[in-house]
């Protein structure tokens, strides 16, 4: 008998490689829209392009000092950070409690979770409009509000006051994006086996024990996509701090995607943009990379 | 009404009329001996009823030439900047697109010409002769065409200041506080500015600026930036920061409010009577003289006096510029000339807007809001007028100058010595490359 001779390359039958010829289209689409315009990005942050005139010099690593040395990474990122805390904590918190909330068989539930995930219909211009005049000292919906059960209503500014501004429009996006959260939590939670946790009950759980012990370890996979995709939401947060404050009071809001905007169309220092963008961007991979091992890790322990 | 020469700042001798003069003329029968044409015209700002660009402008010009279509594009402000950017760099540029004097903004004339993309219009009837172009002429070439100039000044309602025992419009900057206090006493809010949106902290600091900087040395913004004069230097922008300060400190602009008040959110206080005076542009006179909550009300329009006598802060409109790799340039001309002749048709309708100044040609002194700009226009004749601070400056400054600043009014430890160096730096950091 001879040996059996041993077949080199592909030998799948379904997968032959002229099958490879059909993934040029979506793969010269992915080049030309996405890995060339990234690359065009750090060409330019080593130039001093203004975004006009195309008569520009290279100069090196200037911009990438320049940026960590004038004091508009550290305030953005600072800035990011908290907002992004802040809106992945309470987003979440929010999101599963009311999917929880609307997990029960309570009467018209379709309403309310229609209702929950009625702001996240809106575009981030419309919701960040209409919160300016919630927000609005004296005469917006809070500040009416006030007034009527007796307080000083013109007294309420959280847009205006540093220390509330950027929590102001957390709050905003956080309103807006925990519908979003919730349906994915709630898709979650209707994977989770009836029985088990009908088990639980008979060995005597509390509610609490079924959500600590059966429902969340259960889900994990679903807290870990809605961890990711908040905290990658939270890093590149722009819409509010431009519509509602323009990064203001003073540099109070100014986010690290807003200040890549300002660099970029307000100083028309587009190299000095690229350079920030290039940061930002490496930052978020790696802020999104440890999330994502370290939920991964816990989900496997749970 | 006189052809009024505006503007006393000259950048470095490059912007001398003399190329105007011996230009040559453009083909002034270019539309005529084409075939059916379209042109195209890119603007910013938002389109409204019966809209003068989109609309009026379009169909006057199908009306004088049947053969040219001109299709009229009109962006809000930050699209409009990227869209010019993009299509400036595919070579896809309109044929016309609208352009700030000197380096303001993002579609500066002196930028855009600087990188080559903006036509001479030295060759164009309607700039012949005229001495007031300093600020869209670059090296020696006109390259924005306008016919119009922008206010700044402080809008009052005239009720409020009777109601305050206020007789007169103030003329020095002690009577204006004056009249800041006499307000605040009979309980009403003497001015309101919507400084959340940063931008507007300017309204007020560069009438101030007309007239304490630019009296004094009006080459002060040439010589920042050969550097032989600074932000920092005494008497000058801390002069300036320091008089403004004076309304926060006093109440009389109420910064715990205004920090978290949107610019049309002021504009609503003010028409409906909640407070006395805001600082603000002729561009916004059409909201500014609505009806609101007030009802009707008689308005008024002074610029802050000075500590040595009264300037205004009004400077060259935002105009319009022929692409420079347009196939149709003479053919813009024609339709620029025909537009800014003052008296075409288009140009009555232009002016019948209401959201220019002009500054010659018919009906100019008829235009709608015309007397509330008048003793500016006057003070423009007596050579008492300044271009706006910013206009001379890299894009970006005015910005650190309005952070800086609403820190400091914001209770954030920030001083009057802190801007004036956050300014020079920054200035000085844009200037670099």
């Amino acid at each position: 008998m001879q040996p059996k001779k041993k077949r080199k390359g592909n030998t799948s039958l379904i997968f032959t490689n002229k099958m490879y010829v059909f993934l040029i289209p979506a793969l010269a689409m992915f080049l030309v829209f996405w890995i060339y315009p990234v690359l065009q990005l750090f060409y330019y942050s080593i130039t001093n392009f203004n975004g006009i005139n195309y008569d520009y010099e290279f100069v090196g690593l200037k911009n990438y000092a320049k940026v960590l040395s004038n004091g508009t990474l550290s305030n953005s990122l600072k800035n990011t950070m908290i907002y992004a805390v802040f809106t992945v904590v309470l987003s979440n918190v929010i999101g599963m409690a009311v999917a929880m909330a609307l997990n029960t068989r309570i009467r018209f539930k379709g309403l309310f979770r229609t209702c929950a995930y009625f702001p996240a219909l809106f575009s981030a211009i419309v919701v960040g409009f209409i919160w300016s005049y919630v927000y609005m000292p004296g005469a917006g919906m809070i500040g009416n509000l006030l007034t009527l059960i007796g307080l000083d209503g013109s007294a309420f500014n959280p847009l205006g006051n540093y220390k509330t501004a950027l929590y102001a429009i957390a709050i905003v996006e956080i309103w807006k994006g925990f519908g979003t959260t919730m349906i994915i939590y709630l898709a979650g939670l209707q994977t989770v086996d009836e029985s088990l946790l009908e088990a639980g009950r008979i060995d005597g759980c509390t509610e609490w024990q079924l959500i600590r012990k059966i429902k969340l370890p259960l889900i994990s996979a679903t807290v870990t996509i809605n961890v990711i995709l908040s905290v990658i939401a939270g890093l590149k947060a722009f819409d509010y701090s431009f519509i509602m404050t323009n990064g203001g009071p003073g540099k109070s809001t100014k986010t690290l995607m807003f200040q890549v905007y300002e660099t970029a169309f307000t100083d028309m220092k587009m190299g000095r943009a690229s350079a920030f963008s290039v940061m930002a961007f490496a930052f978020i991979i790696i802020i999104t990379v440890l999330m994502l091992f370290y939920l991964n890790k816990r989900e496997v322990e749970l | 009404m006189k052809k009024q020469v505006l503007f006393s700042l000259a950048l470095a001798g490059a912007m001398t009329m003399s190329t105007a003069v011996t230009a040559m003329a453009y083909d002034h029968e270019a539309i005529e001996n084409s075939g059916d044409i379209t042109i195209t015209m890119m603007v910013s700002g938002t389109a409204y009823e019966n809209d003068f660009e989109t609309e009026q402008l379009p169909a006057l010009i199908k009306e004088k030439w049947p053969n040219v279509t001109l299709e009229v594009t009109k962006l809000p402000d930050d699209n409009y900047y990227t869209s010019l950017k993009t299509k400036l760099a595919s070579g896809e540029c309109p044929d016309l697109i609208l352009t700030q004097p000197m380096y303001a903004g993002q579609n500066s004339c002196y930028a855009l010409a600087e990188a080559g993309y903006l036509a001479s219009l030295n060759d164009l009837d309607t700039v012949a002769g005229r001495q007031d172009l300093n600020s869209v002429t670059y090296d020696g070439d006109v390259v924005t065409s306008t016919s119009g100039v922008s206010i700044l000044g402080t809008y009052y309602n005239k009720d409020l200041f009777a109601q305050a025992g206020i007789e007169s419009e103030p003329q020095t900057w002690d009577e204006f506080l004056e009249d800041c206090q006499k307000l605040q006493d009979a309980g009403i809010q003497p001015i309101v500015m919507g400084d959340k949106d940063q931008y507007v902290l300017q309204f007020g600091l560069y009438q101030i600026a007309a007239n304490e900087i630019y009296p004094k040395n009006p080459d002060f913004d040439v010589q920042l930036r050969s550097g032989e004069t600074h932000f920092t230097d005494e008497g000058t922008w801390d002069k300036v920061l320091e008089m403004y300060k004076t309304l926060y400190d006093n109440k009389y602009i109420d910064a715990s409010k205004s920090l978290g008040y949107g610019a049309s959110q002021a504009i609503t206080d003010f028409i409906d009577g909640k407070a006395a005076m805001t600082f603000d542009g002729s561009f916004n006179a059409a909201a500014l003289t609505a009806e609101g909550a007030a009802g009707p009300f008689e308005r008024g329009y002074f610029p802050i006096p000075g500590t040595e006598g009264v300037y205004t802060a009004t400077c060259l409109s935002a105009g319009y510029s022929i692409y420079s790799g347009s196939e149709y340039i003479d053919q813009c001309k024609e339709i620029l000339d025909y537009w800014q002749d003052g008296s075409s048709p288009v140009w009555q309708a232009h002016l019948g807007t209401g959201r220019i100044i002009a500054t010659y040609g018919e009906g100019a002194d008829t235009a709608p809001n015309y007397e509330l700009f008048k003793p500016f226009i006057d003070l423009l004749n007596e050579g008492k007028g300044f271009y706006w601070c910013n206009q001379a400056w890299p894009a970006g400054t005015e910005t650190e100058m309005e952070v800086l600043f609403s820190e400091m009014v914001g209770g954030q430890g920030t001083e009057v010595e802190d801007i004036v160096e956050g300014m020079q730096e920054k200035f000085e950091d844009l200037l670099e490359d």
